[in-house]
C-alpha cells in the first residue's frame, strides 16, 4: 500500500490517478493512525519551503513520520518540494528542513542562465541517472521529466545523489539515502518516464 | 424451445445463429451462398483489376473537372487506410478523405489519418458528431438492452457519408469493405441493420433523454433508394478487385507510413472492442469472431482448426474488461453500478421495438433477384 | 536542457470543445474528455483548458467535468474559466490540476493573485491577458470574452501581475486567435521585455514554422496554440495533432 502524504499541498489526486491505472494500491493519509500501516511513503510538496514545513509540522504526522523513517526505515520518497524537505535547511526559508538526508537546498544563480525567465526552472528537461540505482531501472536514456522550482538540493554526501539534470549548472535533481528518496521534478506529470518511476519505487 | 448445437463442418457458424442451416453434409448456408453467389462473381487477380481500371477510368471522366473525382470515408483502420493509398498512388484517383469523429476516436486512429493524409497529400474533411447527442443515444441502446448498441455509431457513419456526397455532387463513394474478410456476415440477430431509421427513432423515444439536433440521419428509402437511383450515387469497393490481405496491408502500411497498428484486435476503438469482445458474448452468448473467422476460412486466409483454436479463448481479458467496462460506463454517463444493472437486465431484439424489418427484407428480396446483393442478410 | 514548451490549448462552451476566430465564430470540435485522452497519448508537453462561459454566464467552474480532464491527464494541466476566489482555486488544485488561471478576475480583483499564492504558492496561478490592437495601434486588455474594452497597457499590467505574484503570463491575441497567420510577434517582444515571469504566448499560430520562430527568438517560452492542434488541412477538418518526437527534436535542434 502507497501511503501519500495528504498535508495539504502537492498533486495527490494525479499520483492516485496514476496508482490506479497501475492497479497499485495506493491512499490518502492525513493522520499520525493512518500512517501507522504505511509500507511506503509519498511526500509531495509545492510552493514555497517555510510554508511547505510549517504544513507537515502542524499536520500532526511529523512524529509518526520521523519514527516511520528514521526508525523503522519505511522507504520515502519526497517529491518536488517534498524532495526540499528531506534536507537540512534552504536559502528559501527559516525553517528546519526534516533533517532526514545531509544536505542544503540553494536558489539557482541566475547568473548562470543565459536567458529570461531564468528563474523558476520550469518545463521539461534531461535527467541523467547516476549508479544503477532501482528508482530509475528502465529510464536509463533519454528520460526527460517535468519541473517546476527555483532553488535545488545539494547533498554533503556525494553518494546520495542518483540523477543530475543542468540549469545554468549541474545539479543533483534525485537522491537516495538508504530508505530515503527524492527527486526534484515531478513524476505524476511527467508521461510515461514518471509512470515508470513511480512503478519503480512502488515494487522497491 | 432450445436448438441443439451444431457448429458447420466447414467453417465455424453455429447455431448461435438462430437461422443457420445445414445441408446433407453438414456445411452451413453461409458457407453455401458463399461458394454459389460470391465466389464465382469474386475475382481478385488480374480480371478483377482489369474491372477496376474500367470503374477508376469512368470515375475519373466523370469527375475531371471537379476537384475530387471521389469520396472516400477513413476511420484510421487498415482496410480504409490501405484504400487511400490504393486510391492515390496504384489507381490515380482524387479522393476527398472523409472522417466522421463520433467521439471514440483512439490516439492510432487519429495518428493513423494523419499519417495517411500528411505522406499521401490528401485532402481532408472531418464530421464532429455532437457528443453529446451520440452519448445519449448510445446510452438508450444500452439501456433498451438491445445486442446493437453499436447502430448509433454505424449509422451515423453512413448517414454522414452518404448526406455529405449527396449535398456536394459526389457520384462516387469508395468503401473499404471487403469481400476478404467480411464474406460472412453476422445474423440479424447478432446485428440488425443500422439503417433502420424507425428503429433508431422508437429506441430514441423510449430511452433517449435529449432530441437528435444535428446528428447525422438518414432512412433507408433515402440512401438505399433516394440517393442511389435518384442522385445517382455509386459505392464501389476497391478491395475487392485486387489480392487483399490484412496482415500484409498492415505491415505495409506500418513501413511505408508509420501507420500504427493496434495494441489488440479492435484497439481502434475502445467502443467495439468492449461491444464485441464483452457485451455480444457475456450477455447474448454470440461471438461475432465465429463470423469474423469464417470470413477468413472461406477466403484461405485461416484453416479451421486455428479458428476453432482461437475462439476456444474468451474474447475478453477478466483484468482488462474492468477497466474497459468502468471506461464504457463513465463515458457514456453511468455509474459501475449502474452500467452493471444493464449488463444484468432482460435482453431484447429488434423485434421489441418499432422496426422496419417488412420493408427491408422486401427490399433485400427485390436486390438479389435484380443481381444486386450476394451476401446473404438475415 | 531545458525545452521550451509546446502546449495546446482547449476552449470549452456547453461541456464541448469548441475553436473560435478572433474569439468569435464558436466551431463544435467534440468531446473535451476524448480529446484531453489524446493529447495525453501524444504526450504532449502541458495543455492548457478554458471553460470561455464561466465568466460571462457568471458561472461556477464545472469541476465533475475539471475532475475527469485532471484524471486524463500525465502532463501539468491549466484550467481557467470562471476563478474568482482562492477556495474556488483550491478546490480545483485538489481535483489534480497543476495550474489556475484567471483573466478578467486578474484586472477587477488583482489582489486574488497574492492570496491565492500565499495559500498554493505563485508557481500554480497563471494570469491571461487578452489583447487587442485599438484603431491608433496601441495594445489593450480585454475581458469577458473579448466583450469589455479595460483599457489597460498589457506591459504596465504584466509588470503589476508580477509584483503581484503571478507564477507565468499567458498572453492571448485576440486578433490572431485562429487566424493561423502566425504570432503577433510585437505583442510578445514588449511583454518579454517587460517581465522576468515565465512567459507563454497563445493566438495566431498556424504551422509548425511559427512554433520554430517564436523558439528560435525567445529560446524558453511555452508556445501554444488551439487551431494548429486541431485541424487539419485546407477544410480545417477536425483531426487532433502534435507533433512528433522526431519533429519536435528538429524544431528544438533547428531553432535553439
Amino acid at each position: 500500500m502507497i501511503s501519500i502524504v495528504d498535508y495539504g499541498l502537492g498533486n495527490l489526486k494525479a499520483f492516485a490517478n496514476i496508482y490506479k491505472r497501475l492497479n497499485i494500491n495506493a491512499e490518502f493519509v492525513k493522520t499520525s493512525e493512518q500512517l501507522n500501516s504505511a509500507q511506503k511513503i509519498i511526500l509531495p510538496g509545492v510552493g514555497a519551503f517555510d510554508h511547505a514545513m510549517e504544513e507537515l509540522n502542524k499536520s500532526g504526522m511529523r512524529e509518526k513520520l520521523d519514527e516511520l523513517v528514521l526508525v523503522k526505515k519505511v522507504p520515502v520518497i519526497g517529491i518536488c518540494v517534498g524532495m526540499q524537505m528531506l534536507g537540512k535547511r534552504s536559502d528559501e526559508g527559516k525553517l528546519d528542513g526534516l533533517g532526514w538526508v545531509d544536505a542544503d537546498i540553494i536558489k539557482f544563480d541566475t547568473n548562470l542562465i543565459k536567458q529570461k525567465p531564468r528563474l523558476p526552472h520550469m518545463g521539461w528537461n534531461d535527467v541523467h541517472p547516476i549508479g544503477n540505482n532501482p528508482l530509475f531501472q528502465d529510464l536509463e536514456t533519454n528520460s526527460i521529466f517535468y519541473f517546476l522550482h527555483s532553488y535545488y538540493f545539494s547533498c554533503k554526501n556525494p553518494e546520495d545523489a542518483i540523477a543530475k539534470s543542468e540549469y545554468g549548472l549541474e545539479f543533483t535533481c534525485a537522491v537516495n539515502h538508504e530508505n530515503i528518496y527524492g527527486v526534484q521534478f515531478h513524476p505524476e506529470k511527467s508521461h510515461q518516464y514518471g509512470i515508470q518511476l513511480l512503478k519503480n519505487f512502488a515494487n522497491l | 424451445m432450445s436448438v441443439k448445437y451444431r457448429v458447420c463442418n466447414n467453417c465455424i457458424m453455429d447455431t448461435t445463429d438462430p437461422e443457420i442451416k445445414f445441408d446433407d453434409k453438414g456445411v452451413c448456408d453461409h458457407c453455401n451462398n458463399f461458394y454459389s453467389n460470391i465466389l464465382p462473381n469474386w475475382k481478385p487477380g488480374p480480371e478483377g483489376e482489369n474491372e477496376l481500371m474500367k470503374i477508376v477510368a469512368k470515375i475519373k471522366e466523370e469527375g475531371k473537372d471537379k476537384d475530387y473525382d471521389c469520396l472516400m470515408g477513413i476511420s484510421g483502420g487498415v482496410d480504409s487506410s490501405y484504400m487511400a493509398y490504393l486510391a492515390k498512388v496504384k489507381l490515380g484517383l482524387r479522393p476527398l478523405i472523409f472522417h466522421i469523429d463520433a467521439g471514440w476516436n483512439s490516439q492510432q486512429a487519429v495518428n493513423n489519418i494523419e499519417r495517411i493524409i500528411d505522406s499521401l497529400n490528401l485532402d481532408l474533411h472531418t464530421e464532429v458528431i455532437n457528443w453529446e447527442e451520440m452519448k445519449d443515444l448510445q446510452a438508450a441502446f444500452f439501456k433498451a438492452q438491445v445486442c446493437h448498441v453499436d447502430t448509433p455509431q454505424d449509422h451515423a457513419f453512413q448517414a454522414a457519408m452518404w448526406n455529405f456526397a449527396a449535398k456536394n455532387g459526389f457520384k462516387y463513394i469508395l468503401n473499404g469493405g471487403n469481400i476478404s474478410s467480411e464474406c460472412v456476415r453476422e445474423p440479424l440477430e447478432w446485428h440488425y441493420h443500422a439503417s433502420d431509421l424507425r428503429q433508431i427513432n422508437d429506441i430514441h423515444a423510449k430511452f433517449g433523454t435529449r432530441p437528435l439536433k444535428s446528428f447525422p440521419l438518414a432512412s433507408i428509402f433515402k440512401y438505399r433508394i433516394y440517393y442511389k437511383y435518384v442522385k445517382g450515387i455509386s459505392v464501389i469497393k476497391p478491395l475487392d478487385y485486387i489480392p487483399f490481405e490484412k496482415e500484409k496491408a498492415m505491415q505495409f502500411l506500418e513501413k511505408e507510413f508509420g501507420w500504427q497498428r493496434y495494441a489488440q484486435k479492435h484497439y481502434e476503438s475502445r467502443f467495439t472492442r468492449f461491444y464485441e469482445g464483452y457485451w455480444m458474448p457475456k450477455k447474448f452468448g454470440f461471438d461475432i469472431r465465429l463470423a469474423h473467422y469464417s470470413s477468413l476460412i472461406l477466403t484461405n486466409q485461416m484453416s479451421r482448426e486455428e479458428a476453432l483454436k482461437k475462439v476456444s479463448v474468451l474474447p475478453y481479458d477478466e483484468e482488462a474488461i474492468k477497466e474497459d467496462f468502468e471506461y464504457v460506463a463513465t463515458k457514456l454517463g453511468f455509474t459501475v453500478e449502474e452500467f452493471k444493472e444493464i449488463m444484468n437486465g432482460n435482453n431484447k431484439t429488434y423485434r421489441d421495438y418499432k422496426n422496419s424489418m417488412g420493408f427491408i427484407e422486401m427490399g433485400m428480396k427485390v436486390m438479389r433477384f435484380i443481381g444486386g446483393e450476394r451476401k446473404l442478410i438475415r | 536542457m531545458l525545452r521550451p514548451r509546446i502546449i495546446p490549448c482547449l476552449l470549452i462552451k456547453d461541456n464541448g470543445l469548441v475553436k473560435t476566430v478572433q474569439f468569435k465564430d464558436h466551431k463544435y470540435v467534440g468531446d473535451p474528455i476524448n480529446a484531453v485522452k489524446i493529447f495525453n497519448e501524444k504526450e504532449v508537453d502541458e495543455i492548457i483548458i478554458v471553460d470561455i462561459d464561466a465568466t460571462v454566464y457568471n458561472r461556477e467552474p464545472d469541476y465533475k467535468l475539471i475532475e475527469a480532464l485532471a484524471a486524463e491527464c500525465r502532463m501539468p494541466l491549466c484550467y481557467g474559466g470562471g476563478v474568482k476566489t482562492v477556495e474556488q482555486a483550491q478546490k480545483i488544485f485538489s481535483l489534480g490540476v497543476e495550474k489556475v488561471s484567471i483573466s478578467s478576475e486578474a484586472v477587477l480583483n488583482p489582489n486574488l493573485l497574492t492570496e491565492i499564492g500565499n495559500r498554493v504558492g505563485s508557481q500554480s496561478i497563471v494570469v491571461v491577458l487578452d489583447v487587442k490592437k485599438s484603431k491608433s495601434g496601441n495594445y489593450e486588455i480585454w475581458t469577458h470574452k473579448a466583450t469589455k474594452n479595460t483599457g489597460k497597457d498589457p506591459v504596465e499590467f504584466a509588470k503589476e501581475v508580477e509584483r503581484l505574484g503571478a507564477g507565468e503570463v499567458v498572453i492571448n491575441s485576440i486578433d490572431a486567435d485562429g487566424m493561423m497567420k502566425g504570432y503577433d510577434m510585437e505583442l510578445i517582444d514588449k511583454i518579454r521585455n517587460a517581465i522576468n515571469l515565465p512567459l507563454t504566448v497563445l493566438g495566431g499560430a498556424g504551422t509548425l514554422k511559427d512554433i520554430g520562430s517564436l523558439i528560435s527568438k525567445y529560446k524558453v517560452v511555452g508556445a501554444a496554440a488551439g487551431s494548429l492542434f486541431v485541424f487539419k488541412g485546407v477544410f480545417k477538418a477536425v483531426l487532433i495533432n502534435y507533433p512528433k518526437p522526431s519533429e519536435k527534436a528538429a524544431l528544438l535542434s533547428e531553432n535553439l
